[in-house]
């Protein structure tokens, strides 16, 4: 019974914290529901009225919308699920094994990290125009994945690193492979920092403008960034149109976390290291 | 599995080193961590090498749009550097910079570990809502989200505003909230680490499924309360964790340049100009991409330096769990 | 690199080389014969569809075997865009550039030279001035006028009715009208006569140039800040009476958000491009019930009767150096900025054209705007005047003014130092 009452009153916190977090997000979704005269009025308008849906009507029906889309999900998709792999692997060699250069790499990945990667635009521009990979979903994958691969490698290896070796080694003595008891024992365990990884690299590339718009030209290889910012023209901003189409793009990343959330929570952990 | 059953507190995070192997395994297990790191390796040098080079060199050169389309640069020493360290905004920008930086980790892990240890203790319906919120915030595109919180101060139109004077804080109609640096820098923190926070808490919350829920209890069998365990058992599982996140917003919080760009309408004062405003402002936005990259440069030693126990203690410490 | 994505990649390359290869024009007589693929970059927003599809399909018709991609560009960051295409291998042949951008562009090498291909633009000789002199750099010509927008005083008919107020025709008038707006309106807080934000530079400079002062003159290549001038003086001084006696606005804050608050209804008259009626009256932003109510006229003169030369915005067509099609280029351009289609633009687009002889062809209230437009100026052509730009001199001698900060001698002092400086580099 008092258990009850200290997680409802637990639950009440969470509730308030998520009421205070969510406050722009419920603003932002109110702005693409609401008749212009109520955007930006001296009274706030706490519930558009009356409701349109106007702005995420036109919002999709900009030319290329779909097709932007179809980009961003491609290049999301491809530099997540290699990303998570590749970074995995290199933090588990860095946080299981000893080796000539770990230091060093390290070092790499902890540095390439402080670049400004903005100073970075024309070198990038350059280097993909050499290999003719400018206005190519491609290059911005290459160029996502090898700014994301750093943090990824970074975050895992403390995950990797938390994981105790004899884990491992009990499921050996009981007759594993090395690979096996790998897959068996650590994969379940580090399964909710992989999964807060991959959502890290699904944001990152899903949401990034200035690589994206400076390398694809053509408006069949262009992606839902570039059409965020086409709500912007030399005549201002179409405020409506703009905060429809940010919730149009953040809406499918709260649908990836739903559908593996599950994934992140307890429950995997409780078992394994209980025996 | 009765082995893993039977590990004790003690040995729970202490690593034991593997006895030695035949040599087919030998030549498997010395290679194998470099066919590890090789692929992400390869990525990140091939694609970010020449560039990160050149970045380097341009740093050296006289660089702006003539120089640029002739692909022909202006050899420029240190000139780059003297303009810059010389310059006296350069130093305000580093203060003000490490002030903010400061200001913002700090909120941003103290309140991110709040929320990851409430997440643990909610029920599970509420813990899905929080995580769902988390990400949609996390996944709202920046820059309109900047716009969103620059209208809720708005001198006209903002709802802060207009509640701070409905329960008689004062008068904000017609409050200009950046006229007033300190003001402004309050109100940039809030957006920034708002925009933090989903990522440290969900990160945490992942580290904390990592802590051995028997430990937890063996400890509270003891009798030890709430901030003890935390003290205790939590703290130290999540540490290495803490750190690496703490590396990392540092190094964020460093570059912040939207939230101080697009909260000011991309035409900031003097008083605003962080780091990345004033490496901005002095070169990308005037096509001085030289200058520019020195700028960067900068930036990065600044941030080598000011890290630099961070990072040897962290060798070390890898060196120590070493096999 | 894993094996596969090498080879991928290798392939990337391959193909790009491929079609690099096929890409370049043979310079045949025939025009029918002439192939290749020209590139062109327009801004989001600027020309109806039906004229880029009216234009490419004149094309076509003369050019039957030249393949036209044009790409719609967004205008955030569009500066950074712009360097990468002109620094890279693959830019495009044609682009539309902001007025402002094109010195810039032009004291870099980017764009064409095309002084002596002047006269085969059609209206060439009727071109607005100032559009013109945006495309003008060290005498040379650089680019090809391709429309404009212009600032005008946008004001509600009804409340000017309801105040006894006609339309001013001269300075004093508007202060005047503005007085008696204010002391009908005035008791509401949010009520401003003329709502005029301190940073909004382009609605000064017409006070500035009216009197006879300019932001800065230039001679014999070196270029004198002269917002210090007592004419400048004077137009700013004029400035600041109005504005402390009419607007409630933000002293210190822009003009990006002025349309959503003259909608909100307080407000008696704003200083707008053209374009703004239409995001006034729009549902999605702002009262659709406002288009009955709304009227303009062209910002007064001290002198009665006169009205103040207004900037005029913008943008060009330019033609990439390294562009492999110059000739093609040219004739597409030729099709956009000729007659024909730029009656379009104003007749579809509801801009002004950049030819004189086309801007009777505005109705309604654009014709006010375009009627403005013909006494306009533009800003010192220096490729360095972006950099005065992004360095906010103007913006922040304003605030300094209307706040109080600074005398205007003062401020003004400030600037134009600051100017002079930036300009000669």
């Amino acid at each position: 019974m008092r258990k009850r009452l200290v997680r409802t009153s637990y639950d009440a916190v969470g509730l308030l914290v998520l009421a205070v977090i969510m406050f722009p997000i419920y603003w932002m979704v109110t702005t693409a529901l609401k008749p212009g005269r109520e955007i930006l009025s001296l009274t706030p308008y706490w519930v558009p009225a009356p409701i349109t849906f106007d702005n995420f009507k036109t919002a999709m029906q900009v030319p290329f919308f779909w097709n932007d889309v179809v980009n961003s999900l491609i290049i999301v998709l491809t530099v997540v699920v290699i990303s998570v792999v590749l970074a995995f692997l290199a933090a588990v060699a860095v946080a299981r094994f000893g080796f000539r250069g770990r230091s060093a790499f390290v070092v790499m990945v902890i540095a390439v990290q402080m670049v400004p990667l903005n100073a970075l635009v024309i070198p990038i521009y350059l280097l993909l125009d050499s290999v003719g990979q400018v206005d190519s979903l491609l290059g911005v994958i290459a160029y996502y994945m090898a700014v994301v691969l750093p943090f990824m490698i970074w975050t895992l290896r403390g995950f990797v690193q938390n994981i105790p070796v004899d884990l491992e080694e009990a499921a050996m003595v009981d007759g594993a492979s090395r690979v096996g008891a790998f897959m068996r024992i650590v994969f379940p365990l580090v399964a909710p920092g992989l999964v807060a990884t991959a959502i890290f690299g699904f944001i990152q590339a899903w949401n990034e403008y200035i690589i994206a718009y400076v390398l694809l030209s053509s408006s069949s290889k262009q992606t839902l960034t570039i059409w965020l910012a086409s709500f912007t023209t030399q005549h201002g901003t179409d405020w409506g149109g703009l905060m429809a189409g940010a919730t149009l793009t953040a809406l499918p990343v709260v649908v990836f976390f739903l559908l593996v959330q599950r994934q992140v929570t307890g429950g995997l952990t409780a078992g394994a290291v209980k025996g | 599995m009765r082995a893993a059953g039977q590990m004790s507190a003690a040995t729970a995070t202490r690593p034991r080193r593997i006895e030695a192997a035949p040599f087919r395994e030998l030549i498997v297990r010395k290679g194998l961590p470099y066919a590890l790191i090789a692929p992400a390796l390869l990525v990140i040098l091939g694609v970010l090498g020449y560039p990160l080079a050149m970045l380097v060199w341009l740093s050296t050169q006289h660089y702006g749009l003539r120089e640029l389309f002739q692909h022909q640069g202006r050899f420029a020493g240190l000139s780059n550097y003297a303009t810059i360290l010389a310059d006296p905004q350069f130093r305000y920008a580093l203060e003000v910079t490490a002030i903010f930086t400061l200001v913002n980790v700090a909120l941003s892990m103290i309140i991110a570990t709040f929320i990851a240890l409430l997440m643990e203790r909610v029920s599970s319906f509420v813990r899905v809502l929080l995580g769902a919120g988390l990400v949609f915030v996390w996944a709202t595109p920046v820059i309109p989200s900047i716009d969103l919180w620059q209208w809720m101060f708005d001198y006209e139109f903002g709802v802060v505003n207009w509640l701070l004077t409905r329960i008689g804080a004062g008068n904000y109609i017609h409050h200009n909230w950046f006229e007033n640096p300190l003001q402004g820098f309050t109100v940039i923190t809030v957006v920034v680490v708002w925009g933090a926070i989903p990522f440290l808490a969900l990160m945490l919350h992942a580290g904390l499924t990592q802590v051995p829920r028997e430990l937890v209890e063996a400890a509270q069998i003891d009798g030890a309360r709430g901030w003890q365990v935390f003290q205790n058992v939590t703290f130290p599982t999540l540490k290495p964790l803490l750190l690496i996140l703490l590396s990392l917003s540092t190094i964020w919080d460093f570059q912040v340049f939207n939230q101080v760009w697009v909260m000011l309408d991309q035409r900031p004062s003097q008083d605003y100009f962080v780091m990345s405003v004033f490496s901005f402002q002095e070169s990308f936005r005037v096509s001085q991409y030289g200058l520019g990259s020195t700028a960067a440069v900068i930036m990065v030693a600044i941030l080598a330096i000011a890290s630099f126990f961070y990072v040897r203690q962290t060798v070390r410490s890898i060196e120590e769990f070493g096999r | 690199m894993n094996p596969r994505k090498l080879l991928f990649t290798a392939m990337g390359v391959a193909v790009a080389l491929l079609v690099a290869a096929c890409g370049s024009t043979s310079t045949a007589s025939n025009p029918a014969d002439q192939t290749g693929t020209l590139t062109v970059w327009l801004m989001n927003g600027s020309a109806p569809q039906s004229v880029v599809d009216g234009v490419n399909a004149d094309f076509k018709a003369k050019y039957p075997n030249v393949t036209v991609n044009v790409e719609i560009q967004q205008w955030s960051d569009v500066t950074t865009k712009l360097d990468t295409a002109f620094a890279g291998t693959t830019p495009p042949d044609v682009m539309e550039l902001g007025n402002t951008l094109v010195a810039k562009y032009a004291a870099a090498g980017a764009l064409n030279d095309i002084t002596s291909q002047k006269a085969s633009f059609e209206n060439s000789g009727t071109w607005l001035q100032s559009l013109t002199d945006s495309c003008t750099y060290q005498g040379k010509l650089y680019c090809v006028p391709y429309y404009a927008g212009s600032r005008a005083i946008i004001y509600r008919k009804d409340m000017f009715d309801a105040a006894g107020v006609s339309v001013p025709t001269s300075m004093d008038e508007l202060l005047s009208a503005g007085q008696k707006l204010m002391s009908k309106y005035g008791s509401n807080p949010n009520f401003s006569a003329l709502y005029f934000p301190g940073k909004y530079w382009y609605a000064a400079a017409p006070f500035v140039w009216d009197f006879g002062g300019d932001i800065a003159t230039q001679s014999g290549g070196k270029w004198t800040g002269a917002l210090n001038s007592s004419a400048s003086q004077q137009g700013l001084t004029e400035l600041k009476t109005i504005v402390s006696q009419l607007s409630r606005a933000d002293k210190t804050g822009d003009e990006l958000k002025q349309d959503q608050a003259f909608a909100q209804g307080h407000i008696a008259m704003i200083i707008a491009n053209g374009w703004e009626v239409g995001v006034i009256t729009d549902p999605k932003s702002g009262d659709p019930s406002l288009a009955s109510k709304l009227g303009a006229f062209p910002i007064p003169s001290h002198v009665a009767g006169q009205t103040a030369p207004v900037f005029l915005g913008g943008s060009d067509l330019g033609i990439a150096a390294n562009s492999k099609h110059q000739d093609l280029a040219r004739e597409w351009v030729k099709l956009l900025g000729g007659t024909k289609f730029q009656s379009q633009m104003v007749t579809v687009g509801g801009v002004i054209p950049n030819t004189t002889s086309l801007v009777s062809l505005s109705s309604g209230l654009p014709a006010i705007f375009a009627a403005a437009a013909k006494t306009s100026r533009f800003t010192p052509n220096s490729p360095n005047w972006a950099n005065v730009e992004s360095a906010n001199v103007l913006q922040n001698m304003l605030v300094s003014i209307f706040t109080g900060k600074s005398t205007i001698a003062d401020a003004t002092s400030a600037a134009s130092d600051k100017i002079t400086q930036i300009l000669n580099g």
